[in-house]
């Protein structure tokens, strides 16, 4: 069948991608086609991520991955405690993340060669590394986002949003060439300040209901502007036409404005996460995904600790453990653990050795990362750094490896092909191998 | 093609399939490429596949010999028993193979790789006659739809033989929609009217096959003849419409194209009063005046500065604050000077001097390497994208490392002083200069053969450089010498996409043989006119926009619906981020304010993306902090719809006491002239007689007052359609 038949009317974009399955003739179409088939059926059981992003680079020391018999230099000047499983410890600030240890999963092992925040966000971010400059770009990878890629795949119910980044979008994290469609909804308000709204899906203040409807009413009667039915014209107000009816549903989506109103959550509720901008964003994240929101992005940023680490720990970790061991209680609480995968990282690790000005520089020869839920076993730390801490050297691992098991566990399959506007086929992930012992 | 054969060893041995025993670059590479063993999805990324790594598309014949015969200890070829080579094993998918079953054990290409092995894995012998061009036929043809047809693909060598290598070749359409190409060269033109270059690809070479599929029926010449032609850009669009049997859509009404003109050539909508008068204007004259009107005014700098600045703004982390306003600011005082292009480009090219004083300096201390600047530049110039070739031989272009590093070459003596980059401030102050001594440190060398390249323009020959000259500026005169093969062709394509939608090469800065313009006559006649006039963009713009083709209609016809390309109708175009802010502020009668910019700043004069806005943002302002940094997304997005329905600012700004509204609700105008102002405002006609009448209806509306209903029906017009895009 000629592979144009269905073409007509649809965007270019989509009869690129027709045309490739004769652009690299059977080789290469075949080989996709095959590998596709072949391929183990991803065993996702995850229906959304929530991804924390600690922008900066957070220390693999002063967190999961302590190095107690290390010299001063080198080890800190923090101690370490145990965890719920015997044998792994914890930096000592993590307190109640170390008792929940059974119920989630820590990777020591990750590692990569991007040393620099741009290119270590857009590998972790994407699972690519950052390519060979274009144009007039520094970091151009041509790679869509994790958000960007599940929102494309997995969609979200009617009148939401299928990808959230809060309070920003990160570097890496838009959607590049999948389109804006998928780019993140950014929510930049602060859910922990007073009148917390979601920006633009409510009607601005000294507006009423009544008021808007007149407005929407006498928008459609000025709008006489002549749409072309004929598809194959291609009409760009279509697409206006859509996302207008698109932006209706949202304002007037129950599920939607229920989900966005963390001022819903009883008091206690919300002091379980702490009171703060981060560990509200985490709660409003847990809402967004029980309203059945795929991916969320909660982007926490300050992680860059080339000064001062431990002054300056000393009063984040316990907030921050506070906040991300509530999540995942939480959700564990109601039965929403199974099918929400929670990941915590960072662009990188940080170096060995403290510096001069009392911090840690950017080291990415290894980095923690957490995993809990979305059928992650939990009570298990997977790989390991050598006994200062320099280097992964046990179950070393990829950042093609985090983001294909993020993928596999939303039952994504991380080697299928994507197309470039430019037809230039390119794996979801190159090395498309999750990490087994997260898989359950 | 030139120097080929030299990067690309395979070119050197390919040679007619003979019934000696076959050997590696002539005979198995062909059939590697031929079923995408080494394609970039497979082993020939970066990385391989499954540890078994080939060079994309057969570049390094060295490579993937060691890698067949001698990695994995051996076991890929297997000369006693040939059928157990793992290499035909995976191949044949007789052991799991993730690519599957690519050669099937009773094929023709299956035998060779066994012959292959049985003979010992013989390589072909330097002196084995060369392959030095593939011919696709046919070359060209009209085709009615949905017809099918073969092509064949012929190889010929240095000795003057030929062979047939249809089988061996792969195919590609660059619209499939027009025409689609099956594996094995079966050409099926599709359902509706147009163009295609469908390529063939042999070993590294590749040929193009011109498919026109014209619409059925056509339409008597004398339709044609009569066609209005204002400048010589009519008759060349007229033409091509003629072979495709096309017919351009009606004209646009005068209050359409005034429109259309301001926002595209100033960036800002008419007032009301600009479009009273020019509706009132008798003057057959007037679309021709208008134009001239707007070439002259402050308002074209720097709209078509911050187009350039998409592509040249660095990240202000990077570069620091001071450099990114000093490159902005050089920006914008060429283009109010309106320099002539040439010149604009020499400035870029060879820049030099302090990046704070010298704006264009600064391009060279955001890019610090050759390979960085050699891109950049072939991008932006000479609309050509050498990137691929930069590790690879470029699959569908004639470029490969050697063409890449001779670009780079000329940029190995850009010198520094002073303070290098500390990001995130990064606020020191560099001096861009020519570096002593050619060689010293500073010379560009190719990554495989470690050869010191010479700076080479593009299918060029290496140019002798002294020592006391900078290499850039031998560039900077090459690409700017009026027979230059890029680029004027680049500028004018650019230029023309702006105005028209689409570039005649789209995208704009990917001209190569396998991306064809769409016409050629007219990319050709539009660059020689850019150079006879001195290359003069103002010039440029005004020879576009008086042609009658700028001037038709949005509207499709029945002869016309499915026409893309070709410029038989205009194309609607969603207003970029800063003019569609610039309209708010307008329209509403307040002002943006712009952190650390003066009070009354338009969003166009913005310098860089640290001054936040959600608007701009929402919009598709590209941010060089981002990546990729200069994406500028065109796009409709809920984020978008959202943000002109609810947003605070623009509900301040349509509200405000002292905005727009009130002050007409508070005047002395008539239900009806208020309506009619908010019309010639936001749309830049007056309402229809229906439509006034239904605004009208609203004032009268009992409880409305009439600041509410000024306010409501100026939120209606943004919210449409007809205000968000330049029809």
């Amino acid at each position: 069948m000629p592979a144009w038949k269905n073409c007509a009317g649809v965007s270019r974009r989509d009869c690129l991608q027709l045309g490739l399955g004769t652009l690299l003739g059977g080789g290469l179409a075949t080989a996709l086609r095959a590998r596709a088939a072949d391929a183990p059926h991803p065993s996702g059981q995850a229906k959304s991520c929530i991804l924390i992003w600690q922008d900066g680079g957070p220390t693999h020391y002063e967190m999961f991955d302590p190095k107690p018999g290390a010299p001063a230099e080198i080890r800190g000047e923090f101690t370490s405690i145990p965890t719920a499983v015997p044998g792994v410890r914890f930096s000592e600030h993590m307190t109640r993340l170390a008792k929940q240890l059974d119920r989630f999963a820590v990777v020591r092992s990750i590692r990569h060669d991007q040393g620099n925040h741009g290119a270590g966000n857009h590998y972790m971010m994407t699972g690519a590394p950052p390519r060979i400059p274009v144009g007039c770009g520094a970091f151009v990878s041509f790679h869509p986002s994790l958000g960007s890629v599940v929102a494309a795949e997995k969609g979200a119910p009617a009148g939401l949003p299928p990808y959230f980044s809060m309070p920003s979008m990160s570097r890496s994290g838009g959607p590049n060439f999948l389109g804006a469609k998928y780019a993140p909804f950014v929510v930049p308000n602060d859910p922990n300040g007073a009148g917390f709204k979601v920006r633009d899906v409510v009607l601005p203040e000294g507006l009423t209901a009544d008021r808007f409807d007149t407005r929407t009413d006498l928008r459609t009667e000025v709008d006489t502007f002549r749409r072309f039915a004929d598809k194959a014209a291609a009409d760009p107000a279509a697409g206006l036409d859509e996302h207008y009816h698109q932006a209706l549903d949202l304002m007037n989506s129950k599920e939607a404005q229920a989900a966005f109103d963390v001022g819903r959550e009883p008091e206690r509720g919300r002091d379980r996460y702490g009171r703060n901008a981060f560990g509200q964003r985490l709660l409003l994240a847990r809402r967004l995904v029980e309203a059945g929101v795929p991916f969320v992005t909660v982007y926490d940023g300050g992680w860059d600790h080339h000064t001062d680490i431990f002054p300056s720990l000393r009063t984040r970790l316990p907030a921050w453990d506070h906040s991300v061991s509530a999540l995942v209680d939480d959700l564990r609480q109601r039965g929403l653990l199974d099918t929400t995968l929670v990941v915590a990282l960072g662009e990188f690790g940080r170096t060995p050795q403290v510096n001069a000005r009392g911090g840690r520089d950017h080291w990415s020869n290894a980095m923690s990362v957490l995993f809990a839920g979305g059928g992650t076993p939990g009570g298990q730390v997977v790989g390991a750094t050598d006994p200062k801490g320099f280097a992964a050297v046990d179950r070393v691992l990829a950042p093609e490896n985090f983001a294909s098991t993020v993928y596999a566990k939303l039952g994504i399959d991380p080697g299928k092909i994507l197309y470039t506007p430019q037809g230039r086929p390119t794996h979801l992930v190159s090395d498309p191998t999750p990490i087994k012992e997260l898989m359950g | 093609m030139p120097r080929l054969g030299l990067l690309l060893p395979a070119a050197l041995f390919a040679a007619p399939a003979s019934a000696a025993a076959p050997t590696f670059e002539r005979d198995v590479q062909p059939v590697l490429t031929r079923f995408g063993c080494n394609a970039g999805a497979c082993h020939g990324k970066a990385r391989g596949q499954n540890g078994f790594q080939l060079s994309l598309l057969a570049f390094d014949n060295d490579a993937d010999y060691q890698a067949i015969t001698a990695e994995a200890r051996g076991r890929r070829v297997f000369p006693a028993s040939p059928d157990h080579s793992l290499l035909l094993l995976k191949a044949s998918g007789r052991v799991p193979h993730g690519g599957g079953k690519k050669l099937p054990a009773d094929g023709p290409d299956y035998r060779t790789v066994r012959d292959w092995i049985a003979a010992g894995s013989p390589r072909t012998p330097a002196d084995a006659p060369k392959l030095l061009r593939i011919t696709v036929s046919p070359a060209a043809r009209v085709s009615a739809f949905r017809e099918s047809y073969r092509l064949a693909v012929t190889a010929h060598y240095s000795d003057g033989s030929t062979a047939d290598v249809t089988r061996l070749a792969a195919f590609s359409s660059s619209e499939s929609v027009y025409a689609a190409v099956s594996p094995e060269g079966v050409v099926t033109a599709g359902p509706i009217p147009g163009e295609a270059a469908v390529m063939a690809r042999f070993a590294e070479k590749f040929a193009v096959s011109a498919v026109l599929v014209p619409l059925t029926g056509a339409p008597p010449a004398e339709v044609y003849d009569k066609l209005p032609r204002a400048n010589f850009v009519d008759g060349l669009v007229w033409a091509k419409l003629r072979k495709l049997n096309l017919l351009p859509s009606e004209p646009a009404g005068d209050a359409t194209f005034h429109r259309r003109a301001f926002l595209d050539v100033i960036g800002r909508l008419p007032t009301p009063d600009e479009t009273r008068a020019f509706l009132a204007d008798a003057d057959p004259k007037k679309r021709e005046k208008l134009v001239d009107r707007l070439l002259d005014r402050p308002e074209y700098a720097d709209f078509w500065a911050s187009k350039w600045a998409d592509l040249l703004r660095p990240n202000p982390y990077r570069v620091g604050m001071k450099a990114t306003y000093a490159l902005d600011q050089w920006l914008r005082e060429s283009f109010r000077r309106n320099t002539r292009w040439d010149a604009f480009a020499r400035e870029v090219i060879a820049a030099r001097g302090s990046t704070f004083t010298a704006g264009a300096a600064v391009v060279f201390r955001d890019r610090r390497e050759p390979d960085e600047l050699a891109p950049l530049v072939s991008q932006l110039f000479l609309g050509v994208r050498l990137d691929c070739a930069k590790c690879h031989h470029h699959p569908f272009e004639v470029w490969g490392q050697d063409d890449f590093y001779g670009f780079a070459a000329f940029f190995g003596r850009v010198g520094r002083k002073g303070t290098g980059l500390s990001p995130p401030i990064s606020g020191g102050e560099e001096f861009i200069h020519l570096a002593a001594g050619a060689g010293r440190g500073g010379a560009v060398k190719h990554p495989v053969t470690g050869r010191e390249m010479a700076p080479t323009p593009l299918l060029g020959r290496p140019i002798e450089v002294r020592p006391e000259t900078d290499p850039r500026a031998a560039l900077a005169a090459w690409a700017t010498a009026p027979d230059n093969p890029f680029f004027s062709r680049a500028t004018v394509n650019r230029v023309w996409a702006d105005l028209m939608g689409r570039g005649i090469v789209d995208p704009v800065d990917d001209l190569r043989a396998t991306n064809p313009p769409s016409n050629p006559e007219l990319l050709d006649a539009l660059a020689a006119d850019f150079v006879k006039n001195g290359y003069d963009l103002k010039k440029l713009i005004r020879t576009i926009t008086t042609s009658r083709v700028y001037a038709l209609s949005t509207t499709p016809n029945d002869r016309n619906a499915g026409d893309g390309r070709n410029y038989s109708r205009h194309y609607r175009q969603r207003l970029r981020a800063e003019v569609l802010l610039d309209m708010v502020s307008d329209v509403t009668g307040v002002a943006e304010k712009f952190e650390g910019m003066p009070p009354g700043s338009r969003a166009v004069e913005v310098w860089t993306a640290r001054a936040q806005s959600v608007f701009l943002d929402s919009f598709g302002r590209p941010d060089p902090n981002q990546d990729p940094p200069c994406e500028r997304a065109a796009d409709t997005t809920v984020v978008q719809a959202l943000h002109l329905m609810n947003s605070p600012n623009l509900h301040r700004k349509v509200t405000d006491d002292a905005g727009r509204a009130a002050g007409l609700a508070n005047g002395s105008k008539s239900a009806a002239e208020v309506a009619e102002e908010l019309y010639l405002l936001a749309y830049c006609r007056p309402p229809t007689a229906e439509e006034r009448a239904a605004a009208v209806k609203r004032f009268e509306k009992p409880g409305a007052t009439r600041r509410q209903a000024a306010e409501d029906l100026m939120w209606a017009l943004i919210n449409t359609p007809e205000f968000v895009f330049n029809d």
